[in-house]
């Protein structure tokens, strides 16, 4: 029987289409090519269009976060207008965006992630069946009360947008909505509504106890503390999460990148925990081989030497973005994704990344000591909630329907901004050149074009590709450890491959 | 009785399965018991592994498993330069794949504005196209002539994304073995012969001519603000989203995105006009007539409004 075998496997429950070719030795991961195998071109779609155009077609790049690439967008045509938004346009924004957040991170972890503990090759352990009971799909308890829970959030989104997904109601000026007494009271009953179960259903503990976890030792002794702390979908996700060894895999490269998102406005009661840099509630920054360093956003490159694009030399700054699709599939290019490097290193982003780079205790100490894996990047996004539910009350609390929300701009827009922002897989920017009102340039990176990334023109593996190598794979049909790792960077391959045209 | 049900997703942003997982009354898992459909394959739930999968797929080519439902969601990708490689499933162009599924399915449904009539991608260079459709013309991928097993046209339920009432009230009704009445987009008239100015909260402020004229001024956003609402029809102000609420109703315009031509190749957010008149009026209004009312209306506007204090 061959000991090495190469093969590619589709993955599923992934946001788009993604597959993952492998080399096999013994049964273990030696080798990993990303492929994204879907190519929207929208780029090619911006260009020619009028300014504001981009506020409606960009959301539609991916259903699951719509409000992230809407923020982009506005966000760079403020830069262009250089208009700053009203203190109140910036929490609406902020709270939607931070709505979407908490709706993703539930959703993935729930409804995609934790679903992989049904699958038969783990019937012997004995949280199983519980696993089962929980996660099975459109049938768990845990998946019911999701859906629920997560729907009631997004109203937020609708209350202030209109709808989600596919909002367009953040303009350059701030944003187009009035917001009523009753808007602002639902809003805050929604986000309360939210905390009560998080903290009933995934703490199993006040967000008070849950802030005082500051190390991997509180962590273990916050799990034998209480029988609701190991029972919570938290201690649940602990259990299972190091039974199945999930603590062993999906290492990566020590690199990771936050753009920087959520803004505070001056006016706010709400303070970075640092009181740093620039005031935003994730703060920019790289944490790299265990080393902080400032966020630059000119060391952004993109390079396409193993993408199905016409190549050009290393790596090109997304201002200068320039690619045209190529059909041949005679080279030995793999995917439609480009390659994004800072500072000429490949980097992961999400919430472990966001995490990290604001200084959070026990992630720190979780990275110290073992490194990334698939567990620790999950508990990062299952913990994100935590940091944002108690501001979002905060800001609720803060917006007064006296105060305007919108500083009128007026068209033609002229010059070139870019759009940085977060969106529930981590980093996104938008990079627009507009010229009398035409758009000439927009050039996109999605958190997953950095997680899903292909090599370099120096040959160097993206994030996932390096993560992979070392995973078990006893079974070459049931690849379950290869599922876990894609899924802890919460791949949104709809997001990632339309970024061949600048 | 249709029962078993298939989901592919083509050129598109998920978005259709994302709103449809916003699902209220009755919840999906409600939904899914209470209609009896048996979800066979969807991207976001399946659970079995990709053998499983391509075994599936090789039951349903063979005839050996039965497929009542398949939705497309997301354009059909034929390009760049007709290869189909812009959207692959194993190597292999997704087209083919729906062709097959198509073939075997005994109704279609084209789910969202990109499976419908080519939608966003339409100007990216890749060859979309809709199922049946191409924006505003009959033929699309599948061609003027299919019918699926049970002799249906695919039904179009347009969108971006589809209204999740739309949806699960248009597979309720076909899994119970009710037949829809469709307009001649194939699109269901029981939510498409109703515009999204219906019931828009605005509607004072157009009967009177009362214009916004830039963002959060509270007028009708038609005139100046590119809105669609009296050309596109969808419910969006009958059942509203997310139970909330809708574009017109924050102040954002109706872009038209259940029309076969959204994203349409003029600017959002600014109403073509000639001389501060609309070019497209309300859809199927006589000119002459509209132009007189609407002058003398704006004459007739009570203070009330031309201040306009109310909250909309």
């Amino acid at each position: 029987m061959a000991q090495v075998r190469q093969l590619t496997i589709p993955i599923n429950r992934v946001e788009g289409d993604l597959e993952v070719r492998l080399r096999v030795e013994h049964g273990t991961v030696v080798d990993a090519w990303s492929c994204g195998t879907l190519y929207r071109g929208f780029e090619k779609i911006m260009v020619g269009r009028q300014a504001l155009d981009g506020l409606v077609i960009t959301p539609r790049i991916c259903g699951i976060c719509s409000t992230a690439h809407l923020t982009a967008a506005a966000l760079a045509l403020d830069a262009i207008a250089g208009v700053e938004p009203p203190p109140d346009a910036v929490r609406i924004r902020n709270l939607t965006l931070m709505a979407e957040l908490l709706q993703n991170d539930l959703r993935h972890t729930f409804l995609t992630f934790m679903v992989d503990f049904c699958n038969p090759a783990y019937r012997n352990l004995p949280l199983y069946e519980e696993a089962v009971r929980r996660f099975q799909p459109l049938q768990g308890s845990t998946v019911k009360a999701v859906l629920e829970v997560t729907r009631r959030i997004l109203e937020i989104v609708a209350i202030f947008g209109g709808q989600w997904p596919h909002s367009s109601y953040m303009v350059p000026g701030g944003i187009t909505t009035v917001p009523s007494q009753s808007d602002l009271l639902q809003c805050r009953h929604l986000a309360a509504h939210f905390r009560r179960w998080y903290e009933d259903r995934v703490l199993g503990c006040g967000l008070e106890r849950w802030s005082e976890v500051r190390s991997a030792a509180d962590l273990d002794a916050w799990l034998e503390e209480d029988e609701r702390h190991r029972d919570g979908e938290l201690g649940f996700l602990i259990r299972f999460g190091r039974a199945a060894g999930l603590d062993q895999i999906g290492r990566g490269e020590d690199s990771f990148l936050s753009f920087g998102a959520l803004p505070i406005p001056e006016d706010s009661s709400v303070r970075p925990a640092d009181g740093a840099g620039k005031a935003a509630l994730i703060p920019a920054g790289l944490r790299r081989d265990g080393h902080f360093l400032p966020f630059d956003p000119a060391r952004v490159t993109e390079h396409a030497a193993w993408s199905w694009a016409a190549e050009y030399p290393g790596g090109r700054h997304p201002f200068e973005g320039l690619t045209e699709p190529q059909t041949s599939r005679k080279s030995e290019k793999y995917s439609w994704a480009k390659a994004p490097r800072y500072d000429g290193r490949p980097a992961e982003t999400g919430p472990l990344a966001e995490l990290v780079v604001a200084g959070r205790p026990l992630f720190t100490d979780l990275l110290e000591r073992a490194g990334a894996n698939a567990l620790t990047r999950q508990l990062a996004r299952l913990l994100r909630p935590a940091e944002l539910l108690p501001v979002m009350e905060v800001w609720l609390n803060e917006i007064s329907t006296e105060r305007p929300c919108y500083v009128p701009v007026f068209e033609p827009f002229h010059g070139e901004g870019c759009g940085l922002t977060h969106g529930a897989r981590g980093a996104l920017g938008h990079w627009v050149k507009i010229v009398d009102n035409t758009i000439r340039h927009y050039q996109i990176i999605t958190p997953t074009t950095w997680n899903a990334s292909p090599r370099d023109s120096l040959g160097v593996g993206g994030p996932w590709e390096q993560a992979l190598v070392g995973t078990p794979m006893p079974d070459p049909e049931n690849p379950i450890a290869v599922g876990h790792v894609i899924r802890s960077f919460d791949a949104c391959l709809v997001c990632t491959v339309h970024t061949i045209v600048g | 009785m249709f029962h078993s049900m298939y989901w592919l997703q083509g050129g598109g942003c998920g978005g259709d399965t994302m709103a449809w997982l916003s699902l209220e009354v009755p919840d999906l898992t409600e939904w899914f018991a209470l209609v009896g459909i048996e979800l066979l394959y969807h991207p976001a739930f399946f659970n079995g592994t990709a053998v499983e999968h391509q075994r599936l797929l090789a039951r349903i080519a063979a005839g050996e498993q039965d497929l009542d439902i398949l939705c497309l969601e997301g354009s059909i990708l034929e390009g760049p330069d007709g290869t189909g490689l812009a959207d692959t499933f194993m190597g292999e162009p997704k087209k083919d794949l729906f062709r097959m599924l198509a073939a075997r399915a005994r109704v279609v449904f084209a789910v969202g504005t990109c499976a419908c009539f080519g939608g966003v991608p339409l100007e990216g260079g890749v060859g979309a196209t809709g199922a049946q459709f191409h924006r505003w013309d009959r033929g699309g991928f599948l061609g003027a002539d299919f019918s699926a097993g049970s002799g249906l046209p695919v039904i179009n339920l347009a969108g971006c994304p589809c209204h999740p009432d739309v949806l699960a009230g248009a597979l309720g009704a076909y899994a119970g073995g009710r037949e829809l009445a469709l307009n001649d987009y194939n699109m269901p008239l029981e939510w498409f012969n109703v515009l999204v100015h219906q019931g828009c909260t605005r509607n004072e402020y157009h009967e009177y001519r009362v214009e916004e004229k830039n963002f959060g001024e509270k007028g009708c956003l038609f005139f100046h603000m590119g809105c669609q609402g009296p050309l596109a029809y969808g419910p969006c102000n009958k059942y509203l989203w997310n139970r909330r609420s809708s574009k017109t109703r924050v102040g954002v315009p109706c872009f038209g995105c259940t029309r076969p031509d959204f994203p349409n190749a003029h600017p959002f957010f600014r109403t073509r006009n000639i001389e501060g008149i609309p070019l497209e009026l309300p859809d199927g209004v006589d000119r002459a007539h509209y132009l007189a009312y609407k002058g003398m209306a704006a004459a007739a506007a009570p203070e009330r409004l031309r201040k306009r204090q109310t909250w909309v």
